[in-house]
């Protein structure tokens, strides 16, 4: 008890220079608080955007679709799934599934009457079950193709911002699909441009369309599938639910794979990975310099009061209490300081988000993003912890000193 | 009252470097001082004094010679149980008072007690009863920027007191003080060793303390000069 109050009181002797050393810590832990919201923020907000933006929790396609190539977004329709209203109907009555949409994905020319024509990447579903699943199209231009399977002749496509622009097209206008069905036809199908939308990806806009399920099956003569993908009412319940589906279609001829979101998606791990490194970076930093400023502020403290060190150990105080004194005044300093910066930290969150600030598009994306920054409760906790590390080590120097103090030397001290 | 000397001092020598001067502290020193004793060490500044005290201490160890601490040989205890003997045997006065300022008088007496494991009620009872006896119940919680010097200087020695130890080592008790205090804290050693029966040695140059000495140890140039002996109060 007498050391950590001692410790406590004499941190309180000089006012203005343990403001300041609460201060830097205060700032160093605000600073990790902040920025740790600011990545989990975007973490999820990108998960979320690529999970509703088409890519689901959970994929099943065959084996033979997926082995060695999980990491793609396409999958040719030669390797669909013929029977995949049944697997639907499975899938979809395990706990915690929102639906199974089916997906196909096509990819071929589009041409129009004005003689423009451009590749495209074509991918097509069920808007009624993507609709329940939170998938979200942003609309730009014109309306969202009916929810009913379209009638031949009536076959509507969104059509991306960068693609509609190298074609020529807007709302209304007809244009001409071309691609290659399962036995290597070339087919064509007609349709009618219902919108134009964004990915919010500006070099996939360049190369995008959406079409009715009905339609693509139409335009690659075929009633498969290139695979379903499942929703679930929690991300995090992502690998739990994997696993059931595993186990539901584990006898399933020819064999399916069961893919998790984050392996279709490597942009998000790279993301992640790169966000990871910049917080680090940035922690470092910090870690550094709050070392640096109360390593100088604690060796001060130690410097002027060598005398009482003396006075201590000639009155029977070991060297591990006195060295333990410096050493809890530097706890203290770490706690006090960490526990004022989550305090700074979350008031700093509250108003940053109050104030509704909008940032520019990232590279590649079309979107502005709104700055939001996340309460991560473990960045709370954690960053006072480290506080204490960093203020453990920053006490190192001159508990090192103390320690070695020689009792008459220090008496002696002016 | 034990049948060893508490301090028993053969030869004892200490040589210091200061830059390129190597000073000759101590040069052979005999001392005997037995319990309840008052010695008074006296002799002009650099006459090894403060060196003798550190060395009867165990603040600091000797270049040759040999010191037994109430019948243990300092040679043989390491320094945990050097610190151990402080704690427990030893109390301590020093010129400038080294109080920790951040503590209150009462908080400041308490301190050896608490190292020594007396509990929190009894270590306030007793630093309470000590200051007390040396005149300071109006002041248990004023802090040492609070009191006057006099004041300072009795909280010291309620400190030094208050654990009961077999002897107080003080170096210039009286040297930051006015006359009239002076006498007054010299008046205090020799109450309390009479009736607490703790020996005192004190290291001073100032001639009314050395008139008032039950026994007096005269150092010159790190030798004993002269030793009077008879050190009962």
């Amino acid at each position: 008890m007498k050391l950590l109050l001692l410790a406590l009181r004499n941190l309180a002797r000089n006012h203005r220079r343990t403001a300041i050393s609460l201060a830097v810590v205060a700032t160093g832990t605000a600073a990790l608080v902040l920025t740790a919201g600011f990545v989990a923020f975007s973490f999820e907000g990108l998960s979320e955007a690529m999970i509703h933006g088409g890519l689901g929790h959970l994929e099943i396609a065959l084996e033979s679709a997926t082995e060695g190539r999980t990491a793609t977004l396409e999958r040719s329709v030669s390797e669909g799934m013929a029977d995949w209203e049944a697997v639907q109907k499975q899938v979809e009555a395990l706990p915690g599934v929102l639906a199974a949409a089916p997906t196909l994905h096509v990819a071929g020319m589009a041409s129009t009457g004005t003689g423009k024509s451009a590749a495209f990447l074509g991918v097509a579903g069920d808007p009624i079950r993507e609709r329940r699943m939170g998938f979200t199209v942003r609309l730009r231009q014109g309306e969202s193709m009916a929810d009913a399977p379209p009638r031949e002749g009536e076959d509507q496509v969104l059509v991306a911002q960068g693609l509609a622009q190298t074609l020529g097209v807007g709302p209304g206008s007809r244009m001409t699909l071309l691609a290659v069905d399962p036995e290597g036809m070339l087919n064509a199908l007609d349709v009618t441009v219902a919108g134009l939308v964004t990915t919010g990806v500006q070099e996939l806009d360049t190369r995008y369309l959406r079409l009715h399920l009905h339609s693509a099956q139409r335009l690659l003569g075929t009633t498969s599938v290139s695979n379903l993908v499942v929703t679930l009412d929690r991300t995090d319940r992502t690998g739990e639910a994997q696993a059931r589906v595993r186990s539901l279609l584990a006898g399933h001829q020819p064999p399916l794979d069961v893919v998790p979101w984050t392996q279709r998606a490597p942009f998000y791990s790279q993301v992640r990975a790169l966000y990871r490194g910049i917080f680090w970076f940035l922690g470092s930093i910090v870690f550094a310099l709050v070392v640096l400023a109360t390593s100088n502020t604690l060796a001060m403290s130690v410097m002027e009061r060598v005398r009482e060190f003396g006075t201590l150990r000639a009155l029977g105080t070991s060297i591990g209490q006195v060295a333990g004194l410096v050493g809890l005044e530097a706890l203290w300093l770490g706690l006090i300081g960490g526990l004022l910066g989550d305090l700074l930290g979350a008031g700093l969150i509250v108003v940053l988000n109050g104030l509704n600030i909008t940032m520019a598009p990232p590279p590649g994306a079309v979107d502005p993003i709104e700055l939001r920054v996340l309460f991560v409760p473990q960045a709370f906790v954690g960053s006072v912890l480290l506080m204490l590390v960093v203020l453990a080590l920053a006490a190192g120097g001159p508990v090192l000193r103390v320690a070695r103090l020689r009792i008459v030397e220090a008496l002696a001290h002016n | 009252m034990t049948a060893h000397p508490i301090f028993d001092a053969h030869g004892l020598a200490k040589r210091y470097t200061l830059g390129q001067t190597k000073v000759e502290a101590l040069r052979g020193v005999d001392l005997q001082v037995r319990a309840g004793e008052v010695l008074v060490v006296a002799g002009p500044s650099g006459s090894g004094k403060s060196t003798l005290l550190h060395l009867l201490g165990t603040l600091d160890e000797p270049d040759s010679g040999s010191l037994e601490l109430d019948g243990t040989a300092v040679a043989t205890m390491n320094e945990g149980a050097r610190t151990l003997f402080r704690r427990v045997r030893l109390g301590f006065v020093f010129q400038t008072f080294n109080l920790l300022p951040v503590m209150s008088a009462r908080e400041n007496v308490e301190l050896p007690l608490w190292l020594a494991g007396v509990g929190g009620r009894e270590r306030r009872a007793r630093a309470e009863a000590v200051l007390a006896e040396v005149g300071l119940e109006r002041r248990f919680d004023h802090r040492p920027d609070q009191l006057s010097g006099g004041e300072r200087q009795r909280v010291a020695i309620a400190r030094a007191i208050v654990h009961r130890p077999l002897a107080v080592l003080a170096d210039e008790p009286t040297g930051n003080l006015d006359s009239e205090t002076a006498t007054g804290v010299m008046d205090l050693l020799t109450a309390l060793n009479r009736s607490g029966g703790t020996a005192f040695v004190v290291a001073t140059h100032d001639p009314s303390l050395i008139a008032r000495a039950p026994r007096l140890v005269s150092l010159h140039d790190g030798r004993v000069a002269a030793d009077s002996g008879g050190g009962v109060a």
